[in-house]
């Protein structure tokens, strides 16, 4: 009994991983940008698409083809942020979910149209099973946990210490003050979007070996997934991020163990309603604040 | 929020996909000398290879029918719309096809839930749907005698398979413990319903009951609670594309060989036994058709599909394959494409399918064998092909 729970805990640790590691990018975005990325998701299903092409067509290793995911998924965040997501500095809330969600739509499409909507399958990976605790998990999980820790802890590095990470949290406070003290605001919002979609990619390589499917629509589901993990954890809050995204997964796993997997979708948005019956300004603060 | 969203999404991707298949398949036949037939499947979305294939499937009977000169003369022509494997879709589909490319025919859906939908709308424009892959036993229960005059399904139903597979894993495998893990659609629970309609004549119980939605990733929960429990066998109606992903977590959890999955779902692809052969040994599978089945016809068709589309066909590409060739039997017995008159003959037909002779029965079901196999040293092997009359409720 006890056993099963602590199973199931760990289970929704591993997915909150997964989830935390795409949240805090979209996260991140919106600090710099005051705008939802709607087209989140479709970094995640981009890296794990560049990294299937490695492996399947390529024939690289799965070591490689997190580098060919991670990288490809940036060179397209980079040409996306200087056509659109630049350009939305200082734009009205609605044109930030227009422009959004139209990239997630081209980008769904163009995979979709190059590589066709079947299900590919993603054979990379470290799947053999190790037994921890009394139960067993594959050992692409446990690097799964590993990296999230990782890049948690570099990201509180990052933006505490690092010019870039100084300028996002400016940006995020007050944008006609870093215009004044001559911080490039549009350059700092292209830095920080390529950063949160490369972060989403390595998430997406990094699921692909367990998850074992891949296509086109995939990154649809992570978006709304994540939505309510940024706002449970107060929109633009990276520690809040990890900590509503670790909830979250726990909840899920319980839900689908004790309740029925069923009901397992609608966890995020009944967690989200009932947080904010609580505390309506998220589970932090209301400050954006990295 | 995300239902607009999503709904956008959907709106948007079929305006797009539609406009693309649709500029494909126009072409400059006269329309008086040809036979409109529309195929609605799910050509994008999480079902879009089922789509792929069903399309394949038809266009070569057609291209075979034409070639060879088409029916009494006449050729056929395909119009193609996608439904996106969602009933809301599936109807617009439909309707596209009935009011722009005024077809008279229509061989769809893959899935059930989307077949319900498109009955009534069929039934209204008085255009024959024939059926040839949806296996909710609802579709033909409330078709012929039952209600709907213009739908026929050429695919055996899911209380066949239920009552087939249940059988086979409690007499043959002597299985009495059962845990459920199917889709949450019309196909998996109305699967599990005849399932648990059947079980108790073999003395078998289910432990837990768990339905996933189309684009679940993680059964590690489930399949925890499945081990804790010590069920022998997961009855599984589930889609091809999450066979893989419940194989893996399967050997993840270190189940493989103390579980067996019985059911349906795709489960004898070479690709599916590849993801955890250790998970897939001993599987159970119920399908309308697979292509090791043995008949020189079956095997024929595998032949030239393979040599068409450098890919072995599935079960969706066969039944759309044949259920075509059904049609343009019909069709040429009834001497005419008038609508009306391919009905009458339809429901007299005798057709000789690669997998026997089918006739229809007055609920406008045809009566097809089911082909049982199971898994073993991953290959699959057949076991048997089985036949059921279906015991209709009264009403």
């Amino acid at each position: 009994m006890f056993s099963t729970l602590l199973e199931q805990v760990v289970n929704g640790i591993v997915t909150g991983s997964v989830y935390a590691i795409v949240a805090v990018g979209m996260t991140m975005i919106f600090g710099v940008l005051r705008a939802i990325n709607f087209a989140h998701g479709e970094y995640y299903m981009l890296g794990t698409f560049g990294a299937w092409f490695a492996t399947d067509y390529l024939g690289l290793s799965y070591e490689a083809s997190i580098v060919v995911g991670v990288l490809s998924t940036v060179v397209v965040a980079y040409v996306v942020g200087q056509l659109v997501m630049r350009r939305m500095v200082g734009a009205p809330a609605e044109s930030g979910v227009l422009a959004t969600l139209g990239v997630a739509l081209i980008l769904q499409n163009t995979v979709i149209f190059v590589f066709g909507g079947g299900y590919k399958f993603f054979s990379g990976g470290y799947i053999e099973p190790v037994s921890i605790l009394g139960f067993t998990l594959a050992e692409q999980r446990i690097i799964i946990l590993v990296v999230c820790l990782l890049v948690f802890v570099g990201l509180e590095l990052m933006v505490t210490y690092s010019r870039l990470g100084m300028a996002m949290r400016a940006v995020s406070q007050n944008v006609e003050c870093c215009g004044v003290v001559g911080i490039d605001v549009p350059q700092v919002v292209l830095r920080t979007f390529v950063l949160g979609a490369a972060l989403a990619a390595l998430s997406g390589v990094l699921t692909a070996p367990v998850n074992v499917s891949v296509y086109g629509g995939m990154g649809e589901l992570i978006t709304f997934k994540t939505l309510p993990i940024i706002i449970m954890g107060g929109l633009g809050n990276v520690r809040g991020t990890f900590v509503a995204a670790m909830i979250l997964g726990i909840a899920e796993s319980l839900v689908a163990t004790y309740i029925g997997l069923q009901y397992r979708d609608t966890v995020g948005f009944a967690t989200l309603i009932l947080m904010l019956m609580w505390r309506p300004h998220g589970l932090f603060s209301t400050q954006a604040r990295f | 929020m995300t239902r607009t969203i999503t709904r956008r999404f959907l709106l948007v991707s079929a305006a797009v996909v539609s406009t693309t298949i649709g500029a494909g398949s126009m072409t400059t036949v006269n329309a008086a000398e040809t036979i409109k037939l529309g195929i609605v499947a799910p050509m994008s979305g999480p079902n879009a290879r089922y789509g792929g294939f069903s399309m394949h499937g038809a266009e070569l009977a057609v291209k075979d029918i034409n070639d060879a000169g088409g029916i009494n003369g006449m050729k056929i022509e395909l119009f193609n719309a996608d439904s996106q494997g969602t009933p809301v879709e599936g109807v617009s589909a439909t309707r596209r096809l009935i009011d722009q490319d005024e077809v008279s025919f229509i061989i769809g859906d893959v899935s059930s839930s989307v077949t319900l939908a498109m009955q009534p709308v069929a039934e209204d424009a008085e255009v024959l749907l024939l059926n040839a892959a949806s296996s909710n036993p609802k579709i033909t229960y409330q078709a012929g005698v039952g209600g709907f005059k213009w739908t026929y399904r050429n695919y055996p139903t899911d209380e066949n398979r239920a009552l087939v597979v249940a059988k086979y894993a409690a007499e043959q495998r002597g299985f009495t413990k059962f845990a459920v893990l199917s889709v949450d659609s019309d196909y998996g629970r109305s699967a599990v319903t005849f399932t648990k309609k059947y079980l108790p004549d073999f003395k078998g119980e289910i432990l837990s009951e768990d339905y996933y939605k189309e684009g679940e990733v993680d059964f590690r929960s489930v399949l925890a609670k499945i081990r804790d429990n010590g069920a022998q066998a997961i009855i599984m109606y589930g889609l091809a594309d999450t066979t893989p992903i419940i194989a893996r977590q399967i050997l993840e959890l270190g189940l493989a060989g103390k579980v067996t999955l019985i059911g349906n779902g795709e489960f004898n692809t070479e690709k599916t036994i590849k993801a955890a052969p250790k998970a897939m040994e001993g599987a159970i599978e119920a399908a309308a058709w697979l292509p090791q089945y043995d008949s020189p016809a079956s095997k024929a068709f595998v032949e030239k599909f393979t040599a068409a589309y450098n890919e072995a066909p599935n079960n969706h590409a066969y039944v759309h394959w044949d259920t075509v060739n059904l049609l343009a039997q019909a069709i040429k017995e009834a001497g005419s494409a008038d609508k009306e008159a391919v009905r009458e003959a339809l429901s007299k037909i005798k057709y000789k399918s690669p997998v026997g002779d089918v006739t229809f029965d007055d609920h406008n079901q045809a009566r097809l064998p089911m082909i049982l196999l199971q898994i073993e040293n991953g290959k699959p092997s057949i076991k048997g092909a089985y036949t059921a009359e279906i015991q209709y409720p009264a009403n």
